[in-house]
This record gives C-alpha cells, sequence and structure tokens, in this order.
C-alpha cells in the first residue's frame, strides 16, 4: 500500500528572530517545514483528525465594535501566541500578523482605513486600538511623515512619537522607516537608542544604508533588523552576508524581500519567495535562514482596484471592500509562498488573515455552528 | 518522473547474461534511462516490470478537459510544484455554488452577478468560469431544472450531487455541456463511473480521508476510470489544504499516480458567509494546487485581485506578460489630452497607467508593440526606439485621432528626444521622469497643475 | 541537487609530522591540520592511521575522540587497511552531524567493508576496481554492480555508497582520463554518488602546477557529475574552483560574496 501521506520535513531549518519582552516577546519562524504546512510536522493521526478545536474566539467584525472586544482581544491575542506554539509538535512558529499605523496618524492612512481609527486622539491611541484587532500580535509604526519629500519631520520628533507608543502599545513594536534610505539611517539610530532594551525590530536596511543601520540598529542597540531587497534573490543573500560581515548575528536579522500586490507582477514574489525557502531548507544555506516578513498593506492600498472611487466603477462596488480583498489575497499568497510574517493596514484584513493562518496550523472549521469565533462577516 | 539509471538496475535480473547485448546489467539500465535502448530489450524483465518502466515514464499529472465550445477547459497537466522549476501550464477555475435549497431571490442574484462578471485584463477574459450546482435534498426533477437554469448561463457546470437518481436526471438535461459530475463516493463510485462513462464526463471523487480518496481512485482506475477530478474535502481548512498539497505533492514528487488528478476546492463550504476568508482561502488555494475552486459569490471585490494573482501565477515565466498596443485614453481623455507612451510590458504599463490615473490628469496613453520587455530591456533591444515609436503613431493614425501634439516619454529613455522630434518634427518630445512613481507631480506639473482640462 | 562534499585530506599517516604525533598520541599537530581544513570549508575532515596492523584500533578510538571532542562532533572518514580500527572508531563516533565514512571498500580483497559499513549504518567508499587499475569502463561498471549488489543485499541505501572511479595519474596514465570523467558522467547518471582522492591526477608534476591542474580536474569532474572529493581544503585556487562550480550548478545561491562563505 502507498504511503498517501508522506512528509517532507528537511534537514535544515528556518532560523527564528524574537521580538518585544518578557510576556509579550513573539517569535517569528522557525521550523524545518513550509510555513503553511502544519501537516507536515505532526504526527499522522493529529494531521488526520478534523474538526480540532480552535484555540481562540475571534471577536466581531473589527471596524464595527472592535473598541468593546479591545481588552478581551487582547487577552486572546496573548493567549494566542502561547497555544500556537505549545500545541505544534515541530518547531515552527505559526506565520505573524502585523497591523500598520503611520506617524501621521489618519492623514497618512487610506480614508478607508482611517475610519477605523476615527476616536483615536493621537497615534498611541491608535497602537492601543490596533493592539486590541483580534489576531494582530505586532505592531508596525511606519514614519511616513519622516520623508525629506513630504512632511520632512525631525527625527528628535519621531523620537519622541515612537518612544510614546512603546509606551502604551502592548504587543511588539516593529519600526518601518520614511521610504528615504538617508533619513532611516539617522532616525533608526535615533529611535533604537531610545527604545534600547525594547527588542524592536527595524523594517528595513537596505542595500543603501545597511551599514549605517546595521551597525547602530543591530550592534549598538542590540535591536533587530530586516534585510530589505527588491525581489532579487542574490542580492537578499549577498545583503545578509553584508550584515554578517559587519557582526551582525543571523538571529537579529528577518529578511524583506520585496513584495508586489496581486496582479502586478506578484509571480517574481512567488519565485523569490519560494526560492529564498527551498535554499534554505534544501541547500541548508544559513545565510538565507532568517524569516520573511513581508509589509504587504501599504501597496495593496495604492493600486486602481483599491483607489478607483465606486462612482466612477459602479459595478466594482464598495472602495472598502476592494481594498481589504487586495490585502486578503495578497497576504495569503506571500504567506502561501513562504512569507513567515505579514504587516497588514486594514484591521478586517488582518483578523482574516490571522484565522486563516489559525485554521492552517491549528485545525477548526469556520463552518460549523457549534466552533464560536469565526463568523467574520466584515463588509456587510 | 524521468527513471534513473538505479531505479531501472534494481528491476534487472543482475546476472550479467548480455542477452540484451550490453555487457552487464548496470550497463542496460544506463542505457535504457538515457532512452537508447528499450526495456523489453532484456528478454529476463518480468512483464511487471516492463509496465512499471513504461508506466514511469507517463506524464505524472493527467490533463482533464472539461466543458464545451468556447466554454472548453483543460485542467490538470502539472509538472512542477514551484512555477519557477518551469511553468504551471493550467490555470485554475471559479466556479460560484448555486444551491438547491437558496430561495429564488438569491439564486437569481447569484446569476446576475455571473451574468455581470465579465471583463478582459491582459488580454485574458475574467469571468465566473463555471457554476456549480449543488444539489442538497431537492427530488430528481427540481435539481435537474435548477441545472437546466444554470446551464442557460453559459458557463461550464460542476455537479455537486452524490444522489444517483438525482445526478442522472441533471445530466439528462446538461450533458452536452460536458460538466463535471462531482459525486463519487467510496461507496457509490461504481454507479457513478457508469453514469459518466454513460454521459462520458468527467468525475468528481470525493472521500472522508485521504487514503480513502486513494484507495477509491485506484479502484476506479481498476475499472477503466480516466478523466477524473479529487475533491480535497470540506471537513476543515486545515485538512483540505493538507489534501491538496499531499495530493499533488504524491502525484508530482512520489511517483503516486493514482493521486495524478486536477482537484476540487470546495471555498464556499470552507468558509460560508465570510468572504474575507473566502478570499484568503482561494488565493492560497490558487497558488497551492486547486483546479476548481468552488466560491459562495464572485464579486469584482474579489476577482479583481484573485484573477490577477491566478494572471500572474500562471505565466509561463518564459513568455513575458504583454498589453495590446493601441490608444489608452485615461482619465476621461479626449483628442485634446496629451500623449504619453512606454512599453508595452504588462508590469510596465499597469504602474505606469496606474499613476497617470492617480495624477488626475486626462492623457492617451500610446502603447506600441515593445516585445514585452520593460523600457531598458525593450530600448536596448531595439524594439523600444525612435523608430518605433514614430512608426507606431504613424501606422495608427494617432495624429488624426489625436490633436495634441505634445508626448511625454519615459526619462530611462531620455536619450530619444532628439531622433524623436526629427522624425516626428509636428510633435513636442517631452521627457518625463524615471520612475512611475513621480508621474504624479511630474503630469500635474507638466499640464499646468490642470486637473481636469 | 546538494553542495560539493568536501572531505579533507590532510591528516594522514604518510606525513611526517602526522605520523609522529599520532605515535606519540600528540594532540598538538592532529588539531592544527584540522582546524586549518575546517577553517578552509572541509565538511568531512579524512583520518589515514595508516596500515595499523598493530594497536590500530586505539589509535583509532583516540583520533576519533580527540577531533570530534575538538570541533564540535566533526563527521569523519575513517581511513586505514585495518577493519577492526574502522569498526572500533565507530564505536566512539558522534553521528549528530554525519554518519562516518568507511575508507574503503573494492570488488576485491576489500569487499567486506561493504558489510562494515551496512552493519554499522555508514557510508562507504566503494573503489571501482578489484585489482589494480580497471581496463576500461565495462570493467569499471562492472565492479560497480558487484559493490552495489553487495550494499542493496545487505539492505543499504544507494545514497550511502560514494563511488570512486580512480582518478588515474596524468604522469604516466595520460590517456586514461577521458575514461575517468566518462566514469563519473554513467555513475551520476544512474543517480549514484561519487568521490575519489583528486589530487592523484598531479602526481609528480612540479608544486606550482598541481593546484592549475587539480582546479581543472575538479571543474570538468563536476561537470560530469562527481558530488564529492577527497582533496586539500587549504588549496585556495581549488576551493574557489569548487564554490564556482557549485554556483554554476545551481547548488550554491550567488551572492557577490560567495567566495568568502
Amino acid at each position: 500500500m502507498a504511503n498517501v501521506f508522506e512528509k517532507q520535513v528537511f534537514a535544515s531549518s528556518i532560523g527564528t528572530l524574537e521580538i518585544g519582552t518578557g510576556e509579550q516577546r513573539l517569535v517569528i519562524g522557525g521550523g524545518n517545514t513550509w510555513p503553511l504546512y502544519a501537516f507536515d510536522g505532526e504526527p499522522d493521526a493529529a494531521a488526520a483528525t478534523p474538526g480540532t478545536a480552535p484555540a481562540t474566539a475571534a471577536a466581531p467584525a473589527p471596524g464595527t465594535d472592535a473598541a468593546a472586544a479591545a481588552p478581551a482581544a487582547a487577552a486572546t491575542a496573548a493567549a494566542a501566541a502561547t497555544q500556537k506554539s505549545t500545541s505544534l509538535l515541530c518547531s515552527a512558529a505559526p506565520p505573524r500578523v502585523g497591523l500598520q499605523i503611520s506617524d501621521l496618524g489618519s492623514e497618512g492612512l487610506d480614508a478607508a482605513v482611517a475610519s477605523f481609527y476615527a476616536d483615536c486622539a493621537d497615534v498611541p491611541a491608535m497602537a492601543v486600538k490596533a493592539a486590541a484587532v483580534p489576531g494582530v500580535e505586532f505592531i508596525a509604526l511606519a514614519f511616513d511623515g519622516a520623508n525629506p519629500a513630504g512632511a520632512n519631520k525631525a527625527v528628535e520628533e519621531c523620537v519622541a512619537l515612537a518612544q510614546a507608543v512603546a509606551q502604551v502599545c502592548p504587543l511588539p513594536l516593529v519600526v518601518a522607516g520614511s521610504g528615504n534610505s538617508e533619513k532611516d539611517s539617522a532616525l533608526f539610530e535615533k529611535i533604537a537608542e531610545a527604545l534600547e532594551g525594547e527588542n524592536v525590530l527595524f523594517v528595513s536596511a537596505k542595500e543603501e544604508n545597511y551599514k549605517a543601520v546595521g551597525a547602530a540598529v543591530a550592534l549598538a542597540w542590540n535591536q533587530k533588523l530586516a534585510a530589505e531587497s527588491a525581489v532579487d534573490i542574490n542580492l537578499a543573500k549577498q545583503l545578509n552576508l553584508l550584515l554578517g560581515q559587519l557582526g551582525v548575528k543571523n538571529e537579529s536579522l528577518a529578511m524583506n524581500v520585496g513584495c508586489a500586490v496581486a496582479g502586478y507582477g506578484f509571480e517574481y514574489v512567488v519565485s523569490t519567495m519560494e526560492r529564498v525557502k527551498s535554499t534554505a531548507l534544501t541547500q541548508a544555506d544559513a545565510s538565507l535562514q532568517m524569516p520573511i516578513i513581508t509589509p504587504v498593506g501599504a501597496d495593496a492600498w495604492n493600486v486602481k482596484e483599491s483607489l478607483a472611487e465606486e462612482a466612477d466603477y459602479p459595478q466594482w462596488g464598495p472602495r472598502e471592500e476592494r481594498g481589504i480583498q487586495m490585502e486578503v489575497v495578497t497576504a495569503a499568497a506571500c504567506l502561501a509562498a513562504g512569507s513567515d510574517a505579514v504587516i497588514l493596514l486594514h484591521p478586517t484584513a488582518a483578523t482574516t488573515i490571522a484565522t486563516l493562518v489559525e485554521l492552517l496550523i491549528i485545525g477548526g472549521s469556520p463552518g460549523k455552528s457549534d466552533l464560536p469565533g469565526f463568523n467574520l462577516k466584515g463588509g456587510e | 518522473m524521468a527513471l534513473k539509471g538505479l531505479d531501472i538496475f534494481k528491476l534487472t535480473p543482475k546476472t550479467n547474461c548480455k542477452d540484451c547485448g550490453v555487457p552487464t546489467c548496470m550497463a542496460f539500465a544506463m542505457k535504457v534511462a538515457q532512452g537508447a535502448l528499450l526495456a523489453d530489450a532484456c528478454p529476463h524483465l518480468s512483464a511487471e516490470a516492463i509496465a512499471q518502466l513504461s508506466a514511469a515514464t507517463a506524464p505524472p499529472m493527467r490533463s482533464v478537459t472539461i466543458g464545451s465550445g468556447e466554454n472548453s477547459h483543460t485542467l490538470g497537466g502539472e509538472t512542477v510544484l514551484m512555477r519557477h522549476d518551469k511553468t504551471f501550464v493550467s490555470k485554475c477555475l471559479s466556479a460560484v455554488a448555486l444551491r438547491d435549497d437558496q430561495d429564488e431571490e438569491t439564486l437569481a442574484g447569484l446569476l446576475a452577478t455571473a451574468a455581470e462578471l465579465d471583463y478582459e485584463r491582459i488580454g485574458e477574459r475574467m469571468t465566473t468560469d463555471m457554476l456549480a450546482v449543488v444539489h442538497t435534498k431537492s427530488d430528481a426533477a427540481t435539481y435537474a431544472a435548477l441545472v437546466g437554469r444554470a446551464q442557460s448561463a453559459g458557463r461550464t457546470l460542476l455537479l455537486d450531487c452524490t444522489d444517483e437518481a438525482a445526478a442522472r436526471a441533471a445530466l439528462e438535461v446538461c450533458a452536452a455541456n460536458k460538466p463535471v459530475l462531482n459525486g463519487a463516493t467510496p461507496e457509490n463510485f461504481t454507479a457513478f463511473q457508469a453514469l459518466a462513462t454513460e454521459f462520458e464526463v468527467a468525475l468528481g471523487v470525493r472521500a472522508n480521508s485521504l487514503q480513502e480518496l486513494y484507495d477509491t481512485v485506484v479502484a476506479l482506475e481498476g475499472q477503466g476510470a480516466q478523466q477524473l477530478l479529487l475533491d480535497v474535502g470540506t471537513a476543515s481548512v486545515k485538512e483540505a489544504f493538507a489534501n491538496a498539497v499531499q495530493i499533488r505533492r504524491g502525484a508530482l514528487s512520489n511517483g503516486l499516480r493514482s493521486l495524478g488528478y486536477p482537484s476540487i476546492v470546495n471555498v464556499a463550504a470552507l468558509a460560508p458567509g465570510n468572504p474575507h476568508l473566502a478570499a484568503a482561502l482561494a488565493s492560497l488555494f490558487t497558488l497551492k494546487y486547486g483546479s476548481i475552486i468552488v466560491l459562495e459569490r464572485l464579486d469584482f471585490a474579489l476577482s479583481l485581485p484573485l484573477h490577477g494573482l491566478r494572471q500572474n501565477i500562471f505565466t509561463d515565466p518564459q513568455k513575458p506578460m504583454k498589453v495590446e498596443p493601441g490608444i489608452y485614453p485615461l482619465n476621461g481623455a479626449d483628442e485634446n489630452a496629451i500623449c504619453a507612451t512606454t512599453c508595452d510590458f504588462a508590469l510596465t504599463y499597469f504602474m505606469v497607467s496606474g499613476e497617470l490615473e492617480r495624477s488626475g490628469v486626462p492623457v492617451n496613453l500610446l502603447i506600441s508593440d515593445a516585445g514585452g520587455y520593460s523600457v531598458l530591456t525593450s530600448w536596448a533591444a531595439g524594439k523600444f526606439t525612435a523608430s518605433s515609436i514614430a512608426a507606431f503613431i504613424n501606422e495608427q493614425n494617432i495624429a488624426e485621432k489625436v490633436s495634441n501634439r505634445t508626448l511625454v516619454i519615459p526619462g530611462k529613455v531620455a536619450v530619444l528626444k532628439g531622433e524623436l522630434e526629427e522624425k516626428l518634427p509636428e510633435w513636442t518630445i517631452k521627457v518625463g521622469p524615471n520612475e512611475a512613481i513621480q508621474l504624479v507631480k511630474y503630469m500635474r506639473e507638466v499640464t499646468g497643475g490642470v486637473a481636469n482640462g | 541537487m546538494a553542495r560539493f562534499c568536501i572531505i579533507g585530506e590532510r591528516i594522514h599517516f604518510i606525513s611526517p609530522v602526522i605520523r609522529e604525533a599520532m605515535l606519540a598520541r600528540d594532540p598538538g599537530p592532529v588539531i592544527q591540520r584540522a582546524k586549518e581544513q575546517l577553517d578552509a570549508g572541509a565538511d568531512y575532515l579524512d583520518v589515514n592511521i595508516g596500515p595499523a596492523e598493530s594497536g590500530g584500533e586505539e589509535l583509532m578510538k583516540w583520533a576519533v575522540r580527540l577531533l570530534q571532542d575538538e570541533f564540535n562532533n566533526v563527521p569523519l572518514c575513517l581511513d586505514t587497511a585495518n577493519s577492526k580500527a574502522i569498526e572500533a572508531g565507530i564505536s566512539v563516533y558522534d553521528r549528530s552531524r554525519g554518519k562516518p565514512i568507511v575508507n574503503s571498500a573494492d570488488a576485491g580483497e576489500r569487499i567486506a567493508n561493504i558489510d562494515l559499513a551496512a552493519d554499522n549504518d555508514a557510508i562507504v567508499l566503494a573503489l571501482c576496481s578489484k585489482a589494480g587499475v580497471p581496463a576500461d569502463n565495462d570493467e569499471r561498471m562492472l565492479y560497480c554492480q558487484e559493490l552495489l549488489e553487495r550494499g542493496m543485499e545487505r539492505g543499504m541505501d544507494p545514497e550511502d555508497m560514494w563511488f570512486d572511479p580512480l582518478f588515474l595519474v596524468i604522469k604516466g596514465m595520460q590517456e586514461k582520463l577521458p575514461d575517468v570523467l566518462e566514469a563519473i558522467r554513467m555513475l551520476s547518471d544512474m543517480g549514484l554518488k561519487t568521490t575519489g582522492g583528486l589530487s592523484n591526477i598531479s602526481n609528480g608534476m612540479p608544486k606550482q602546477i598541481r593546484p592549475i591542474m587539480d582546479s581543472a580536474m575538479i571543474a570538468m569532474a563536476m561537470q560530469s557529475g562527481l558530488t564529492s572529493a577527497i582533496i586539500n581544503p587549504c588549496d585556495q585556487r581549488m576551493m574557489e574552483t569548487i564554490k564556482s562550480c557549485d554556483v554554476i550548478r545551481g547548488n550554491i545561491l550567488y551572492a557577490d560574496s560567495y567566495l568568502e562563505v
């Protein structure tokens, strides 16, 4: 009899990256199987048992009454993190979901996303609200306002905001740059210093600024760093090697190997991520074994399908719904191709992807009425 | 899957008898692996061994053709697990479920949406490819009536039905449509295979576990079945995904021929009432091995990203994605609007047209045949040059269709400006920015900050 | 396709420094040679203790323990004509970083070393020869078949049998070299792994010529499918060639710094 359930477990493993501190510490990556292939890391009996109860109860649709659900959801998010890592026999952490906010507050977000934060007085309040969205496990604070071509905020102002957010944010923090490599070098150095000991992930170091950013963020202030390349697997490897030669340990690194939105050359993203992952797993190439973190949200809200007004394209239906689906489809495809974490913008997209991960890694069925928590009828 | 000499050697008698004309069994195995000798050159190979060898050279995953006429689709025939290893050959299909327990209003709404969703994206028709008619508990006549109604929508049908009488009634209505009969189970497969053979349709198989599914397929194959599809099941998302991966991997990597068939993924049943989770699952199964993806609902909000993703994933890595040459009026551009040009590489076109639309400035985007490469590559290849652009403008009679005589060219080919001015003396050539993202600012400046007019 | 496997050859009883150290159980020189080779990029270390007719078992155990303790259980290739000494070495061997390699078996007197490897779940280097140099590739493949059958009968995974086509010396047998490359191609087409003492080809050549000849040979052999070799990893030219070939064959992902890894 043929063994239909042949496992695919590799001799090499993906490295793990830890961000945050204490109770809120979060592990990204790990494992010696493809990220979503939980069935490869479990004994046959577990893989064949349908309908294992889900570990967390995702709260009602974000965007409606998420504020009311906030405290409970924060608790379940924390519970989910521990339950996910202990209920699995394979050592991989489930792919993680982060929500991105902007230093510009509502101004820095698409209007359809900003409305979720309408009741937030300032950016730290937005961080708290974002952290309460079910399924969200880290918060990404993007310093769009620091870009010299835009608001060109001073480094000191950004540092003060980062500190204010870090003080109240109940989840691990990711700091995303301004889009300007030179400004990011200065910005990241000061924020890394100010948030010393918080174990923050900085996204990202690029070919142009890896020396300055690597030395300041990872070496001087012992924070975590993502190395960014634009859908180029050889450069992805080279950047990791260069950071290694600088003295940055692999355990301090993640990779942002670049992304595209579904329909916009996403085939290159799939090929790059799948090749990175399979090189790491099958060729034992330590310089590509860092977990992959992929910012998806900002790009997904910046294409015609998400931007076009319903008035101009009445057939297409409500704009918010299109943006959410663009984020969801792109993020799910990133996870399928090998991402270990995604950064999203819309709370409904984040909860949806977290639900997907949970259903794939832990199990359960959203279609069974006796299983609570998967009744996410968002967008209706 | 190509056999290694070692696999063949294991089947030989290992006697070095030289009856095949080669000094050793090892050398014989090597020659068979290279194709220099046929396996039957060895008179001592058992019939079983020869059958094993010839089976090993057959493709690992069958192609199954469903539908008729312009709605005919080929599924399966894949040879790799990751697209960059070669290419994916058969794009997955989107089906929308119509259930016999849905009320009239819902059914009418679903059929209307299916008809409305029909557009083109880079030369490919994007629509509801299939309608899945789901039998729950109605009698045969009622089910057949719904099937007949679905058939008139002009899409390929999938009959999700395990009731033999209802399936027969439905097939009598729609056999010419060449639907998929998705209803064989470990209990009824003999009867359902008889139905599929009688009406000449492909048969979907389902079971409670992957092992049971495999055993059922082996039994069906024993009865001569070839046009099969495997339903990954609806017990849970986790199990459905595990099945989809293990079916494809089993066929392509582990030599399990009885798993080498296209798959059916019922997202409608896996994520009922949740369009966002359905979108996530549809995306996942587009990458990982769904052949027919059944959805509760398919609207523009889902189709735009999902079918864009599908178009990306199922492109041949060797062939660039191209847009058709022509004039693309953006932001309501008329003959007075400024002209801009870029190459016909789909990704470039999307980036440029997207940014131009964001600028709000009416503009006629002129796309000439540049071989489907990016700006610099097509320029270097001599396919996006002053001559080719000028030839395009003359051949397409742009001067008659557009009265404006300003043409913006990509900053990366600023070098073409002088030559274009010579070849198109009536035109003012302006050099645009290097990157698409700078277009919003540039277009507003070049047209004097006027967003409309 | 796996990365090329480099077996470092420099711990060899024929070297006076090593011989004296081994006989005196002096760790210093052995550790130093091991470190040089590992720093240079060796995957396995060959431990040749000579014919070791007397006291071989104790000597091999000493060497295995010494090297594995010092270098985080580095995987080793146990090299001696004394089978008992190999078995003794395996008895104290930690396989957490790779199975031990039995060096070596042939189709003649030493065919029982296949059994030794099978019984101890080890990898075996299998020489495609019986006595002396095979006349042609038909003869090589005949020996290969005998060795392969013997291993398979005893339950070995063919993956654990690394076939040595015999790298013949150019000065004396120059006309045989195309045969060697063809043999590697045939073994590779069979789906078998291959290895061998590659630098034998340049034996007797001037010192400055040897790295050039060895590098050319390894590039051609890798193109023919060679999966491993027993070489001097401190030969920089050779190591650079191997890494470059591994990139070209797709066994290593290219990055500008690939030589520094």
